[in-house]
């Protein structure tokens, strides 16, 4: 009791402390305004350089070279230079094309290497959904995690991506992708409404075959397939094999690209600050909408055309808990997901050099603050409310702090983070309680409340804790200064662009993607028989069992 | 039910698109927050209640 006692006060304390934070330092004066500023020196006046001097620059002799370089003095001189003209030497052109390819090449290398991280992410919802899922069921889970990357993958090269990015044009830290250039729109309140590109098909169409694009294709594949991959869980244990493979098909397809456009790649949400003068538009950094709740409300449609698992409610309605049988795997699973975040949210920079993107020090930091105050605070939520800290709800609680603040992570501050995080801790474990004891929808990973109700609580936050201090080039979404919110200033435009995100995605998203899986499920029928369902979907589903040697109960 | 719930919730949708004509924030707000709560409703008092008409625990 004395124990409970304690930790409702540390949690009030802490949401105490939380909240009056970010005010002060909203409205503390900087302290370097207050300061006399000294007279500062007047500027060396700049000294052109001439190929002369490029011409006399020091490089190491084929005799020093021979004899190795273990000090790596002599290697990456002005010798590695690419000219143009042997017979002149390096020139100034030379010099700054090294210089540009050098920036597009930092920003290609980070931009791959972090896309490269969110598809490691593929193997913490593997496991992290077959380890909440029971044994007899591991498996089904596991293929279906794994064969989402291939399935979602080709729908995406084949359509989604055209759909997606065909009309995005100017993406400047990645060199420009000139070939995508072509969105389709129609004019409303005399605005155009960007609705989808119409370049890329095959990654082949009208110029797409282009070292630019093919750096952005691969980034933006992988996030689809993390929305993909949400669905999964929710729908585990009694979806049938054959209709995952269409209902993901037709997400990686149609569902995913459709709203991926509208917020990243030139559609009309992005464009609501420049047409209508709301903020900065739609604003979404990492895609807390785009990816997470994309993927937690097609896992809520899903979900709900399946139904519960048998044993999931009692004749009354009451819920009962179904355990998963590896709370190991969930928690490695979780710290998976956690390190490969840092590919997601910093990575969406598309750059390390130019355009802003050293912020990524930033973004890198918030992401990992909100991690931990989301699995912090549904930790201290369960201790407080059942007597234990529960395992699962605190891993759940870690991912939700980190999708929530996947949105937001290049916009707001740190003690924003801590805040945006602790709140998505406890909000998903009240969501969790929702969904399962009022909407009696059956969601054994708590998909749709860690990706859909904290997806949603991210967008909706950066209209309140977005700190106007970050800047990507000196606009966003073509609307010159940062994002701001309504805590630093803002009149409430923002918040009302994050607002038609939510109901676009709530609206519109929940609805194709209801009807798109309505559709599978009359013509290849959703879910398994009973009997299948009773025996584990292992044998029936896919052949063998996920533990051969190991007699398990159903 | 399932196909009014949809069009409950494409209302919805519809309804926040629509504030887009106006010229106050606040006029914007309060739109945009009714076709939040309107979709939601399609989806959890509407479509929702359908399925749990015929859910699989009331008939075992």
């Amino acid at each position: 009791m004395r124990m409970k006692t304690t930790l409702k006060l540390l949690f009030l304390v802490l949401l105490a402390a939380a909240a009056l934070a970010p005010r002060s330092f909203a409205q503390a004066p900087p302290a370097a305004a207050a300061a006399p500023v000294p007279a500062a020196a007047p500027a060396p006046k700049p000294v052109p350089i001439t190929d002369a001097d490029l011409a006399g620059a020091p490089v190491p002799s084929a005799d020093a070279r021979a004899k190795g370089d273990p000090d790596g003095s002599l290697t990456g001189t002005a010798s590695d230079i690419t000219v143009t003209d042997a017979k002149k030497g390096v020139t100034i052109g030379d010099l700054a094309n090294q210089v540009g390819q050098n920036k597009i090449a930092i920003n290609f290398v980070w931009t791959l290497v972090t896309g490269f991280l969110v598809m490691f992410m593929q193997a913490g919802f593997a496991i992290v959904e077959t380890g909440l899922c029971r044994a007899k069921n591991a498996n089904h889970t596991m293929m279906m995690n794994f064969a989402v990357y291939g399935v979602g993958m080709l729908a995406y090269w084949l359509i989604g991506f055209a759909i997606q990015m065909g009309g995005v044009g100017a993406t400047a830290n990645l060199g420009g992708t000139p070939p995508l250039s072509a969105e389709f729109a129609i004019t409303l309140f005399g605005k155009p409404f960007g609705l989808f590109g119409q370049t890329g098909l095959f990654l082949m169409h009208k110029g797409t075959y282009d070292v630019s694009v093919m750096v952005l294709f691969l980034f933006q594949m992988v996030f689809m397939d993390t929305a993909l991959t949400i669905v999964t869980g929710s729908a585990a244990e009694r979806w049938k094999y054959a209709a995952f493979v269409v209902s993901s098909f037709l997400m990686g397809a149609f569902t995913y690209p459709l709203f991926a456009n509208w917020a990243w790649g030139g559609g009309w949400l992005a464009n609501l600050g420049a047409n209508f003068n709301l903020g900065k538009g739609y604003c979404d950094f990492a895609g807390s909408g785009v990816v997470h709740a994309v993927g937690g409300i097609t896992a809520l449609a899903v979900s709900m055309i399946i139904g519960p698992r048998i044993g999931k409610y009692d004749r009354t309605g009451k819920p009962n808990a179904i355990l998963g049988h590896d709370i190991v795997l969930v928690l490695l699973g979780c710290f998976i997901l956690a390190f490969g975040w840092f590919g997601f949210n910093p990575g969406s920079t598309l750059g390390a050099s130019g355009n802003g993107a050293l912020r990524i020090g930033s973004v890198a930091v918030n992401t990992m603050l909100a991690g931990m105050a989301g699995g912090f605070g549904a930790m201290l939520y369960m201790w407080t409310r059942y007597g234990k800290p529960d395992a699962s709800m605190s891993g759940n609680g870690l991912l939700a702090g980190l999708v929530a603040i996947t949105a937001p992570s290049g916009f707001v501050n740190p003690v924003g983070s801590v805040i945006i995080g602790l709140i998505a801790g406890v909000l998903v474990c009240l969501s969790v309680e929702f969904v399962d004891r009022v909407l009696k929808v059956d969601d054994p990973v708590g998909a749709i409340s860690v990706h859909g109700t904290n997806g949603l609580w991210g967008v909706i936050s950066i209209g309140f804790f977005a700190d106007g201090k970050s800047n990507y080039g000196g606009s966003w979404n073509g609307v010159a200064g940062s994002v701001t919110g309504l805590f630093y200033g803002d009149n409430g435009g923002q918040l009302v662009a994050q607002l038609i995100g939510v109901v676009t995605l709530v609206g519109f998203v929940f609805t194709l993607s209801f009807i798109l899986n309505l559709l599978v499920d009359w013509i290849v029928g959703q879910r398994v028989s009973a009997k299948a369902e009773l025996e584990g979907l292992d044998l029936p589903e896919m052949g063998a069992l996920g533990y051969p040697e190991f007699e398990l109960k159903s | 039910m399932i196909f009014v719930g949809l069009l409950v919730i494409m209302l919805g949708f519809v309804i926040a698109v629509l504030s887009l004509a106006l010229h106050s924030v606040g006029a914007q707000l309060a739109v945009v927050l009714l076709g939040l709560a309107v979709s939601l409703y399609g989806i959890m008092g509407v479509l929702n209640r359908a399925y749990l008409k015929n859910a699989i625990w009331k008939k075992g």
